[in-house]
C-alpha cells in the first residue's frame, strides 16, 4: 500500500468523524497556538530591538553618573544635587578625538507639544492599512547635544543641526525625527516653523532623515522624536544634571580602551572612591535584555509544552478508542492481505494527519493572536517568522507519529482471527 | 502436481493441557487438488470455522502440517501469510464483512490496493468484478444502502477482484433468503466451472449438495468425505 492511499484512507476516517476529530484536535490547536504566539511574540520583538539598536548606531558606551542625582545636604537629607557632570564628560570626550565620534546626555522626557491644531495631548497611535507605518502617534522628547546625531546615526536633511552654540546659549530650538516631521508638517517644510513645548515657543532648525530601511520591519517610531538642547532642562522642567550619556566609539576595538579611560576620569572627577558611576558598552545591555527574553520566552514556551504533550496524550487515547471500534475492519483488512505494516502505516497516518491539521488550525489561531499581542504589548505588528510556523507544523505531525506509534502497534498486532469476530 | 491444499493430522488446540482443552481440530488430514468445490460440512462446534481460518491462513494449526500449493505455511512469516491471503484467497463471509465507510467500488478495490496496483488498473479490475455480479451500476454507494443479497455480492465482487486460483465461502448463504442463496451458490459453481478451487464451509446439507466432494465434520475430526451428484441450478 502506498502513502497516498494511506493519506486518502485516513482523510475518510477523519472527515467521518468531523466532530469528534475536532474536539480531538483541540489540544494541539490550544498547545500549537500558545507556542505559535509566544516564540513568535518574543522573538519578534528581539529582533525588532535589535534592529533598533543597531539604527541607533553601534560602538555605543553607556556612562551613568548616580551620584549627580541625589546628595546629602548638610542635615542629611537626600536632595537632587543638581550639578551636572555633562560638561566634564564632554571636554574630556573631546580630548579624545581619535577614539571619540561623539558624546551626549541620553535623556528623555515627557512634554506636550502644539503646532496648530496639533497637539501631543490628544495624539492617538494610528497605523496605515499595511500596520507597519504610523500615521500618527505622539513623538519621544530627547534631551541632546551637539553630537547628538553623531552618537544616533542620524544625518540632517533639511534645516540644520544642533549646534555648540545652541547648547551654550540655552537657544529654544528643536530638530525633528523624519517621522515627527511628517505627522506634525505633513509634506511641509518645518524648517523656521515654531513649536510650542510646554507653552514655550521652540524653533524648529532641522529635521534628520530616516534611520528606516526600505523595506525593514523596524517599528516606525525610531523616528518619532524632537531633540532638544539639553541645556533647554532649566526652562522645560525636570531635574538639572542629566545622569546618563553615551559616548560612541569610533572602533569597536577601542571601546575597552575607552571604557577605562573613562572610568579613570570619573574615579578622578567624583572623588568619592565609590561606585556611583557605571560605564559599560550598551550591547551589554541588549544582552541582558535578550537574556531576559529568553528566560521569560523559555518558561512560556515550557508551559505550551506541557499542553501540547496533553494533546498528545488526548490523541493517544482516541485513536486507541479508535482501534478498538474499528477492530473488525482491521480483521478484515487483514484477512483480504493488509499486512501489518499497512495497519501501522494507516494509523499511523491517521494519528498525523489529525495532529496535522490541528497543528495549521493552531499556526493560523497562534498567528491572530501574535498580532493582537504584538499590538497591545509592544504597539507593533509581528509577523510569525517562516521557521517558527514550520517548526510549530513539524512539531504538531511528530507529536501525532509519536503519540499514535502505541495505538498503530496495538492496531497491527490483533490477530486476524480474533479481529474479525470483534462486533 | 502437487496437490493444493494438503493438511496432514492437524490440530488446532485453545487453552492445551488445561482441563477445558478444546479441540476444534483433531488430527485432520485432507488434500484437495485444483479446480474442485468441497463442502465442508458440520454442525456448529464441530471445528468448521476453525478449518477454514486454518486453510485461509487466518489461523495457524497447532500442531500437523499444511501446505499450500506445495508450501509448508506454518515456516511462512505474517507478511508472507498476509501476501497468501491477498494474492491466493478470496474470502466470502456470513456477514459479508464489507467496511461501512467506503463505499462500493473503494471495498472492492482493497485487495487490490495492498497489492500495490495503481489508480487506474485498480478501477477497471473493481468494474470487471462488479460486472460480474451485477452490480456495476451502484458503485458509489454504501453498503449499508444495499440489501442482503447486494452487500453479499459486493463480497463476492471483492473475493474474485483479485482473480485467486482459490475461493473459501463461510456460510456465504446463511444471511441471505433462499432465492438469493440460490443465486450466491449458482455463482460459485460459475467460478468453479472456470476453474476456480471453491471450498465451501456449511452446516446445511442441501447446500452441501451443490459441491461434488462433502467432507463432514464432527467433534474436530473429519468423519465422512465422499464425491457425490451435484444439483446443478
Amino acid at each position: 500500500m502506498n502513502i497516498r492511499q494511506a493519506v486518502k484512507m485516513a482523510w475518510k476516517s477523519i472527515w467521518g468523524k468531523k466532530g469528534r476529530a475536532v474536539l480531538t484536535m483541540l489540544g494541539i490547536i490550544i498547545g500549537i497556538a500558545s507556542v505559535m504566539t509566544i516564540v513568535s511574540v518574543i522573538t519578534g520583538y528581539a529582533s525588532k530591538m535589535m534592529e533598533q539598536f543597531e539604527a541607533m548606531g553601534t560602538n555605543r558606551i553607556q556612562v551613568s553618573v548616580y551620584s549627580n542625582v541625589w546628595t546629602q545636604d548638610e542635615n542629611g537629607e537626600m536632595v537632587p544635587a543638581g550639578k551636572d557632570y555633562f560638561p566634564d564628560v564632554y571636554e574630556y570626550c573631546s580630548g579624545m578625538k581619535d577614539l571619540v565620534v561623539g558624546v551626549t546626555p541620553q535623556a528623555y522626557f515627557s512634554a506636550t507639544m502644539v503646532y496648530g491644531t496639533k497637539t501631543t495631548a490628544n495624539m492617538e497611535y494610528q497605523w496605515d492599512e499595511s500596520g507597519m507605518n504610523l500615521i500618527s502617534a505622539p513623538p519621544e522628547f530627547y534631551y541632546g547635544s551637539d553630537q547628538y546625531s553623531a552618537c544616533s546615526n542620524l544625518t540632517i536633511t533639511k534645516g540644520r543641526d544642533l549646534s555648540y552654540l545652541d547648547i551654550q546659549k540655552y537657544n529654544q530650538v528643536v530638530v525633528l525625527g523624519a517621522q515627527a516631521a511628517k505627522i506634525f508638517f505633513g509634506t511641509a517644510n518645518p524648517v523656521g516653523e515654531t513649536v510650542q513645548l510646554n507653552g514655550q515657543n521652540f524653533e524648529v532648525i532641522g529635521v534628520y532623515a530616516s534611520r528606516i530601511k526600505e523595506g525593514s520591519t523596524s517599528m516606525s517610531t525610531l523616528d518619532n522624536f524632537v531633540l532638544v538642547p539639553y541645556t533647554c532642562k532649566r526652562v522645560l522642567g525636570g531635574e538639572q544634571g542629566s545622569d546618563t550619556f553615551i559616548v560612541v566609539a569610533k572602533d569597536p576595538t577601542q571601546m575597552d580602551a575607552i571604557v577605562t579611560q573613562l572610568d579613570g576620569f570619573l574615579k578622578g572627577l567624583l572623588n568619592q572612591g565609590t561606585n556611583d558611576y557605571n560605564v559599560r558598552p550598551e550591547n551589554q545591555n541588549m544582552d541582558y535584555v535578550t537574556e531576559s527574553l529568553n528566560l521569560i520566552g523559555g518558561v512560556l514556551a515550557g508551559v505550551a509544552a506541557i499542553s501540547l504533550m496533553v494533546g498528545g496524550i488526548g490523541i493517544m487515547n482516541i485513536m486507541l478508542v479508535t482501534v478498538t471500534e474499528r477492530t473488525r475492519e482491521i480483521g478484515i483488512r487483514r484477512a483480504i492481505g493488509a499486512q501489518r505494516s499497512s495497519i501501522v502505516t494507516q494509523f499511523l497516518i491517521e494519528a498525523a494527519m489529525l495532529c496535522g491539521i490541528g497543528g495549521i488550525i493552531g499556526i493560523g489561531i497562534g498567528t491572530l493572536g501574535c498580532f493582537i499581542l504584538g499590538n497591545i504589548l509592544f504597539q507593533m505588528t509581528i509577523y510569525p517568522s517562516a521557521m517558527v510556523t514550520a517548526g510549530a507544523f513539524g512539531l504538531s505531525v511528530l507529536l501525532g507519529v509519536v503519540f499514535g506509534c502505541y495505538p498503530a502497534i496495538k492496531a497491527s498486532n490483533l490477530q486476524p482471527v480474533e479481529a474479525l469476530r470483534a462486533e | 502436481m502437487a496437490n493444493l491444499v494438503e493438511l496432514k493430522n492437524v490440530f488446532k488446540i485453545y487453552g492445551e493441557g488445561l482441563e477445558s482443552e478444546v479441540r476444534a481440530l483433531d488430527g485432520v488430514s485432507l488434500t484437495i487438488q485444483r479446480g474442485e468445490f468441497v463442502a465442508v460440512v458440520g454442525q456448529s462446534g464441530s471445528g468448521k470455522s476453525t478449518m477454514m481460518n486454518v486453510l485461509g491462513c487466518l489461523d495457524i494449526p497447532t500442531r500437523g502440517d499444511y501446505f499450500l500449493d506445495g508450501t509448508d505455511v506454518r515456516e511462512l512469516t505474517d507478511k508472507e501469510l498476509s501476501l497468501i491471503r491477498n494474492k491466493e484467497i478470496g474470502f466470502i463471509f456470513q456477514q459479508y464483512n464489507l467496511i461501512q465507510s467506503l463505499t462500493v467500488l473503494e471495498n472492492v478495490e482493497l485487495p487490490l490496493i495492498y497489492q500495490g496496483i495503481g489508480a487506474d488498473d485498480r478501477y477497471d479490475l473493481a468494474l470487471e468484478a462488479l460486472e460480474r455480479v451485477g452490480l456495476s451500476k451502484r458503485i458509489k454507494h454504501k453498503p449499508t444502502e444495499m440489501s442482503g443479497g447486494q452487500q453479499q455480492r459486493v463480497a463476492i465482487a471483492r473475493a474474485i477482484a483479485t482473480k485467486p486460483p482459490i475461493i473459501m465461502a463461510d456460510e456465504p448463504t446463511g444471511a441471505l433468503d433462499s432465492r438469493t442463496g440460490h443465486e450466491v451458490l449458482e455463482f460459485l459453481q460459475q467460478l468453479n466451472r472456470e476453474g476456480t478451487t471453491v471450498i465451501l464451509i456449511t452446516h446445511d446439507n442441501g447446500i452441501a449438495a451443490t459441491a461434488r466432494r462433502c467432507v463432514r465434520l464432527t467433534d474436530g475430526k473429519i468423519v465422512e468425505d465422499r464425491e457425490q451428484e451435484v444439483d446443478w441450478f
